[in-house]
């Protein structure tokens, strides 16, 4: 069994007019893979093009140039479908369902069995947490809410490979770390996973690999690990240093030929601020902090 | 009278099918094969090969599973835009619309009444067929939701066809309760003293076939001049005679009658005046083709062509008849029975001579039927709504198919133009096919002899000028012909499926001559439909920009 799930091999794409001339040229011979198991981002501003490598990958959209391979099989082939989940960037879904209907739904075109669908149903809501609003259409949904249900349907038919098209944009900090944890959860289920974003912070948090593309061209691709990586530079983390200790340290260093070029109390994310905010104040409702103070990490559990 | 249905030959049909089908496919391809060479350049004919297998699996291995699914969504989404508002409109329009129907058909009181409910049926579903079929599909894949329906396991196919079955199912519900709540609106409006018009008139028509007035045989017979030559004139007192030979009769429902009842409602001519009260007269004469026995009924009949009584036209033929083989004082009476001894199986033949001297008697095959014990008006409303059922298949057939390449307004617009096209535009040609064929020109000529004769005011019957100018007119008329032709054959005849008239002048609707047509013509259409609509779904960028 090869290694890579995806092969795209000097993909283009040339957006055309009516008169079949030449629009925008939307990806430049773009060549990568993506490996089985792997959480691959792929990143870039606005109109980068990686939506419509998604999209063509999907087969959505023809390549003018280029080929595709999806788990061996063409970009065209129907039955690999059967192995892939694709949450689009809006989650295009019936609103006139309710959740319920629409995992039916999906889980009709996979064939599965009504028992099957029934059990499957019910395990994603309560996986994307849409148990009390279930009976409900989605058209009375909100914008995070569509984004946990148009996962659910990717997920219907428990795939081997979940292509993800901004997943968390338009969700709230709760809503995108949840939407990260169920991306591990993925990675740690074995299942190869490929996002696209804008959203550096997110994909830094859950790929293992990224690519980025500028105006249809890939620029740079590697492992998130070695291409952050400061290698001039190495960081201690210690608890609290006085003063003088920090001089002892500062002499040491400079025996050594180093130098310390800063020192301060390590800051965590806004992000994970947030996070032990609401945790703390759905644990304690009512709970007011003074000004400067937060909620410490040990609150989060 | 009896309301005539056309002829329709099962075998023809399905060879002109298949004729017709044949042509379209290898256009298809044609097209297609040129289409990805100008795309695919060297590359073209591989691809070409490879989506003909591809399209040919994707048609052959539909999951009825997933189409089902697919028809139980559009019909949720239809549901969900109101599509039902429409059996809402037809009440409204049945609360009000007694007051404005009058008895104006003094014969035939309970005919608006049919009318009217078949018309408001035929008219309000038809557009919501056409609504929800044409504008379903573009609205699905503007709103982008398709586009999570063909990244699972689908087929295009399955797309075409699971929308066809969701919509068919909606304007079948509608059509349903549409037509039960007209069935009883019918009942309670229509006059008491009109409620035994409220039947199903069962009459078999017979195939007809000439004999001269020298008793060969002959494809037509007298043409006394009329412009109309529908019918066909027999000759009095000669060896002129019309022969109808009705097939496949219910012998057992007949034998049960007792008789067989047959009506005409023939015309006569005549060539001088005699006496007017005096009506001209014409003689049956039962044949058995397989035992030779020629059965003369004792009696002569009056063409009563202007009479207001229905039962007029009627002639009964009892089961024991008694005749005389020649006019001879001495000749013996003879007695057989109808069933056994005149019936060839389950066929009938009858033999009509005039027997006024100089005297012509008008005949056409839809002259004379023999008329079967009536049915329950229930039984021929049904049928007509069937054969409204079948149009709206095929309204929403063409509708899915067209809105897989079109925008919801090109493709409503493109819909409509078919179903108006498909009403007139068969009669349209039809007469000028048959001017061709008869007259060998069609007058007035085609569309360029006609701008000609308009811009140099020249009158219809004139001969054009004898130059090069007017050999180019004929040329380009001819291809316009031909192309019109063409078109006709394309364009599904939607005049099957009216059978309004059937019902409404109190007749059942015949299986041959409405209803096998109307669901033959369905299925003839929905086949290549269906492979249109999914290489046309096919072969689209769904995110195309």
């Amino acid at each position: 069994m090869s290694d890579s799930v995806i092969e795209i091999r000097n993909l283009s794409k040339v957006y055309r007019d009516f008169w079949g001339r030449a629009k925008v040229r939307a990806l430049n011979s773009l060549s990568l893979d993506v490996k089985r198991g792997e959480v691959f981002g792929l990143l870039g501003p606005n109109g980068s093009g990686k939506t419509t490598t998604l999209k063509l990958l999907l087969g959505l959209l023809f390549p003018t140039e280029g080929q595709v391979r999806i788990l061996g099989e063409p970009a065209h082939d129907v039955e690999k479908n059967e192995r892939i989940g694709y949450l689009p960037e809006e989650s295009y879904l019936y609103r006139f369902l309710n959740a319920d209907e629409t995992l039916d739904f999906y889980g009709k075109l996979f064939k599965m069995t009504k028992a099957e669908r029934r059990e499957r149903r019910d395990a994603l809501i309560k996986r994307v947490g849409l148990e009390h609003a279930r009976r409900r259409q989605l058209k009375e949904y909100s914008k995070g809410m569509t984004r946990r249900i148009g996962l659910a349907q990717a997920l219907i038919n428990d795939p081997e490979l979940v292509l993800l098209d901004e997943p968390t944009s338009g969700l709230d900090p709760l809503g995108t770390a949840d939407m990260k944890e169920m991306i591990r959860e993925l990675k740690n289920e074995g299942k190869t996973v490929v996002m696209c974003s804008h959203l550096l912070a997110d994909v830094q948090d859950v790929c293992d690999r990224i690519a980025i593309l500028f105006r249809g061209e890939l620029k740079v691709i590697g492992s998130v690990q070695e291409l952050l990586e400061a290698k001039e530079e190495t960081q201690l983390v210690t608890s609290s240093l006085d003063d003088a200790t920090i001089r002892e340290v500062e002499s040491v260093l400079e025996k050594h030929g180093a130098n310390l070029k800063s020192f301060s109390h390590p800051t965590s994310t806004l992000e994970e601020l947030f996070l032990r905010t609401v945790k703390e104040s759905e644990a304690r409702p009512g709970r007011r902090f003074e000004p400067g103070e937060r909620p410490s990490a040990t609150t989060e559990s | 009278m009896a309301v005539e249905p056309p002829t329709f030959q099962l075998g023809l049909a399905l060879l002109y099918w298949l004729a017709a089908f044949t042509s379209c496919c290898v256009m298809g391809l044609l097209v297609g094969f040129v289409a990805s060479l100008a795309s695919y350049g060297r590359n073209g004919p591989r691809v070409f090969r490879s989506t003909l297998a591809r399209g040919f699996q994707d048609l052959v291995k539909v999951s009825w599973q997933r189409c089902q699914a697919l028809a139980s969504l559009t019909f949720k989404e239809a549901t969900s835009r109101k599509a039902f508002l429409i059996g809402f409109l037809f009440i409204l329009l049945f609360m009000f619309g007694g007051w404005f129907l009058s008895e104006s058909n003094v014969e035939k009181p309970a005919m608006p009444y049919i009318t009217f409910v078949m018309s408001a049926i035929y008219f309000l579903l038809n557009i919501m067929a056409l609504l929800i079929a044409c504008w379903g599909l573009p609205a699905d894949i503007k709103a982008r939701s398709l586009h999570t329906v063909v990244t699972k396991p689908v087929r295009r196919s399955e797309i075409v066809l699971g929308r066809m079955m969701g919509y068919s199912a909606v304007v079948l519900i509608v059509l349903a309760v549409t037509s039960i709540f007209g069935y009883f609106w019918i009942q309670r409006q229509v006059p008491e003293r009109a409620k035994d018009q409220l039947i199903a008139r069962v009459p078999v028509y017979g195939e007809i076939r000439f004999l001269s007035r020298s008793g060969q045989p002959a494809k037509s017979l007298t043409n006394v001049g009329d412009l109309w030559d529908y019918r066909t004139y027999v000759e009095g007192l000669t060896q002129a005679r019309a022969i109808w030979e009705f097939d496949s009769l219910n012998v057992s429902e007949l034998r049960k009658q007792g008789y067989v009842r047959l009506e005409q409602s023939f015309e006569a001519f005549r060539t001088f005046k005699g006496d007017v009260s005096d009506q001209v007269r014409y003689r049956i004469t039962l044949l058995n083709p397989e035992s030779g026995l020629r059965v003369p009924m004792p009696e002569s009949y009056d063409v009563n062509e202007f009479s207001e009584d229905p039962e007029a036209s009627v002639v009964i033929i009892p089961e024991e008849l008694t005749y005389v083989e020649s006019y001879d004082v001495d000749a013996e009476e003879k007695t057989v029975n109808l069933f056994d001894d005149v019936f060839d199986g389950n066929s009938l033949t009858v033999e009509i001579a005039c027997i006024e001297n100089e005297q012509y008697l008008g005949v056409a095959r839809g002259d004379l039927f023999i008329r079967m014990p009536d049915r329950p008006f229930y039984v021929s409303y049904i049928k007509s709504i069937a054969g409204l059922g079948m149009m709206l298949i095929l309204v929403v057939g063409l509708g899915t198919t067209a809105s897989c390449f079109l925008k919801g307004p090109v493709s409503t617009f493109l819909t409509g133009s078919l179903i108006v096209l498909g009403n007139i535009f068969y009669e349209f040609v039809k007469d000028i096919y048959s001017q061709k064929v008869v007259q060998g020109r069609v007058l007035g000529g085609g569309m360029f002899e006609s701008m000609y004769r308009l811009v140099t005011q020249m009158n219809m019957q004139s001969p054009l000028p004898d130059n090069v100018g007017t050999d180019i007119i004929k040329f380009l008329d001819e291809r316009v012909f031909n192309l019109l032709f063409v078109v006709n054959a394309v364009i599904p005849n939607f005049t099957y499926f009216n059978t309004n008239q059937y019902t409404a002048n109190g007749f059942d609707v015949p299986w041959m001559g409405a209803l096998v047509p109307s669901f033959l013509i369905t299925i003839g259409y929905l086949i290549p439909l269906i492979i249109l609509g999914y290489f046309s779904l096919q072969l689209r960028e769904l995110e195309s920009k």
